[in-house]
């Protein structure tokens, strides 16, 4: 069953330059209880994406100009403020990038937590402490009633970054979007951090939406996988599927292009050629006709440029958006 | 020796420690000390990259820094093709800046705004006086093309370029006065997979083609394990390992460094691995813990680890450890848990 469907997403932001197609006509749902990547490069629209789900697209520089964001059956994109605000941090909530500029370095981290489930919940705070109290154990903080009156200046950024997980799970939300939760930190830190998501997932039995560009990171944690390019979603697959037969050829070409650290040792001795992209991401202010990987596409045609490709199914529940399909499956095979 | 050894490494580091001083009090006396770099040795060859790898605050950009001289070091010897530069004064050294060059993480505030593309290739150029006027046109031009960007783009300024290209002017200019050493900071770490692939591409092409030594130093296994040859380890200002990759790879002998490889996400989701994930934070370098830095951290401390500060023994040829539970001549099986 579907929490969160997200149809036909636009997002657009206005600059002086022209209109800027953030996220292009996107389109995926979230089961309950499952974990959904979305994965691309920098400015593939998927950051965009999650905050449109949130609706916190900043009115003055752009807004959702077209789709729907249905989230248990109700949908988003039409609510007002005041009822999007009882959504956000309760049943949707999120987690970011950088844990030091996303908590108040003047509030200590135990108000912080209760705040969200004061305003949420409507306990006392005192109540709301307690379960404060219980967040940070339930993430794993050492001694967290002393930690309750710290600030986030006191913290690591590993340690930030649970605190933050504490806040947005206060309140039992139904989905959790991580947005490249563990870009920020250092590996033995982030392997933590994966480690800890992995197990609360278990625990809370809310769906997560885990927007990052690494692709080792949707391998460990995801279920299925949201592929983006240029704002638009190019392939959706089980985990499984995308890696062993990426149909797209930007998912292929992704997988071609990143160093592996599992790569057998001849091959590391020799120091063989990564494959590469040639190119680069095309500029979204200028509407694009056709498929927006074809000018970097070694499969592309006449019409790759012109029409927008369907999506095409392999084999159930994996499609990818090409016109070439065909020939791109018999170069794998 | 003050003579340029062409058989002697093209950088050589013996002992090399920074320590930044921490000020305090009202009369802002050094309180104390943030021993970012403690003791640090290796040597990269012509054609060699070493790689520098660990997690922030481990002292590698500080390495990096220092052996450019771009900071002074507070002890130890830094030897470029054999000639002792450590006291070297910034005018002395001037004639050997050229034998060593450098890549910025990010070469956009690396780069005058003000100038266009081509006078910032140019510049060392005319810096070392090796190329003026139409000759210098010609030679920028060259090294444009060498590293991708066609000559045209000469004429535009750093913000009209992407950030791939941006890093392609960054080696370009690094490349002009034909330098021994690179020293390459987390190169590709703020460019996207699909540019990263270009760029590293580049640098091993480059690398091969003039014969030059990378110290490449990076938080990224997967991106040491491709472009490097030997690999320098390190924790809190310390080399803890340092060997060739294969054997980095394959027989990591150090618990850290077997902590950081099985830490890094695999991209494959049928491999699921048996992790060893590490609890707590890297210390503060201003307050290492004693004996072993790495003791807190460790699964497999005993209780000398506090006590003992480990020396970087060979314990196999070309294989150092810093370990005392790795002694000379060690098999590389997996040690007993002790917490």
């Amino acid at each position: 069953m579907s929490i969160l469907q997200v149809k036909d997403l636009k997002t657009q932001f206005f600059t002086q330059d022209g209109i800027v197609r953030a996220v292009d006509g996107v389109s995926f749902n979230v089961d309950v209880g499952e974990t959904l990547a979305v994965v691309g490069e920098s400015g593939c629209g998927k950051s965009v994406t999650a905050l449109s789900i949130l609706r916190l697209i900043q009115k003055e520089t752009g807004r959702i100009v077209d789709g729907s964001i249905k989230f248990n059956g109700r949908e988003l994109t039409t609510l007002s403020e005041e009822e999007m605000r009882a959504i956000r941090g309760h049943e949707i909530s999120m987690i970011f990038q950088e844990p030091m500029t996303s908590l108040n370095p003047v509030l200590t981290i135990g108000t912080q937590i209760a705040e969200n489930v004061v305003r949420h919940k409507g306990v006392s705070w005192q109540k709301a402490r307690d379960r404060a109290c219980e967040m940070l154990e339930l993430v794993r903080i050492a001694d967290p009633i002393r930690r309750l009156d710290e600030y986030p200046h006191q913290m690591s950024g590993g340690m930030r970054q649970r605190v933050m997980i504490a806040i947005a799970l206060s309140c039992d939300p139904k989905v959790l979007i991580a947005d490249e939760p563990t870009t920020a930190l250092d590996v033995t830190i982030q392997a933590q951090i994966l480690d800890l998501m992995i197990e609360l997932k278990e625990k809370i039995h809310a769906a997560i939406v885990m927007i990052t560009h690494d692709l080792g990171v949707v391998a460990e944690t995801a279920q299925r996988v949201v592929v983006m390019y240029a704002g638009r979603k190019v392939e959706e697959a089980s985990v499984e599927d995308l890696f062993e037969n990426p149909m797209h050829p930007y998912t292929r070409g992704l997988m071609k292009a990143i160093p592996r650290l599992d790569m057998d040792a001849e091959a590391a001795d020799k120091r063989i050629r990564l494959q590469e992209i040639e190119g680069m991401v095309p500029a979204l202010i200028d509407p694009i006709p056709g498929c927006a990987f074809a000018p970097r596409c070694p499969f592309a045609t006449e019409r790759c440029r012109t029409q927008l490709p369907p999506f095409v199914e392999s084999t159930a529940g994996h499609i990818a958006a090409c016109w070439e399909v065909e020939r791109v499956r018999e170069l794998a095979a | 020796m003050n003579q340029h050894d062409p058989n002697a490494p093209s950088l050589e580091v013996t002992n090399l420690v920074k320590h930044f001083p921490i000020l305090g009090g009202f009369l802002q006396r050094q309180v104390g000390a943030v021993r970012a770099v403690d003791g640090v040795s290796f040597s990269v060859r012509r054609g060699e990259t070493l790689g520098v790898v660990g997690e922030s605050g481990c002292g590698k950009s500080t390495v990096g820094k220092t052996v450019l001289k771009l900071l002074e070091p507070t002890s130890g010897e830094i030897r470029l093709g054999g000639i002792d530069v450590t006291k070297f004064s910034p005018g002395q050294m001037w004639d050997h800046r050229r034998r060593i060059q450098t890549v910025f993480q990010d070469p956009y505030s690396s780069m005058n705004p003000r100038l266009k593309a081509g006078a910032i290739v140019g510049e060392p150029l005319q810096n070392f006086g090796i190329a003026s006027g139409s000759d210098l046109d010609d030679r920028v031009a060259q090294l444009f093309r060498r590293v991708g960007l066609r000559p045209e783009n000469m004429k535009k300024f750093t913000h009209e370029f992407s950030g791939g290209q941006r890093q392609r002017l960054g080696i370009a200019k690094a490349l002009s006065v034909n330098p021994d050493v690179i020293v390459a900071d987390e190169p590709v770490s703020a460019l996207d997979v699909s540019v990263q692939a270009q760029v590293l591409n580049l640098m091993i092409d480059l690398q091969e083609e003039y014969q030059l030594a990378y110290l490449f130093i990076s938080h990224d296994l997967a991106v040491m394990r491709h472009i490097s040859h030997r690999i320098a380890v390190m924790y809190l200002g310390r080399i803890v390992e340092i060997t060739d990759k294969r054997t980095l790879f394959t027989r990591p002998m150090h618990p850290y460094t077997e902590a950081l490889l099985s830490a890094a996400p695999i991209p494959d989701p049928k491999k699921k691995r048996e992790r060893l994930i590490i609890q707590g934070d890297v210390p503060s370098p201003s307050k290492p813990p004693p004996g072993c830095h790495f003791h807190t951290r460790c699964p497999f401390a005993i209780g000398a680890c506090k006590e003992i500060d480990p020396p970087l023994l060979e314990i196999a040829p070309g294989h150092h450890v810093a370990c005392i539970r790795r002694p000379v001549g060690a098999a590389p099986e997996p040690l007993t848990r002790t917490n």
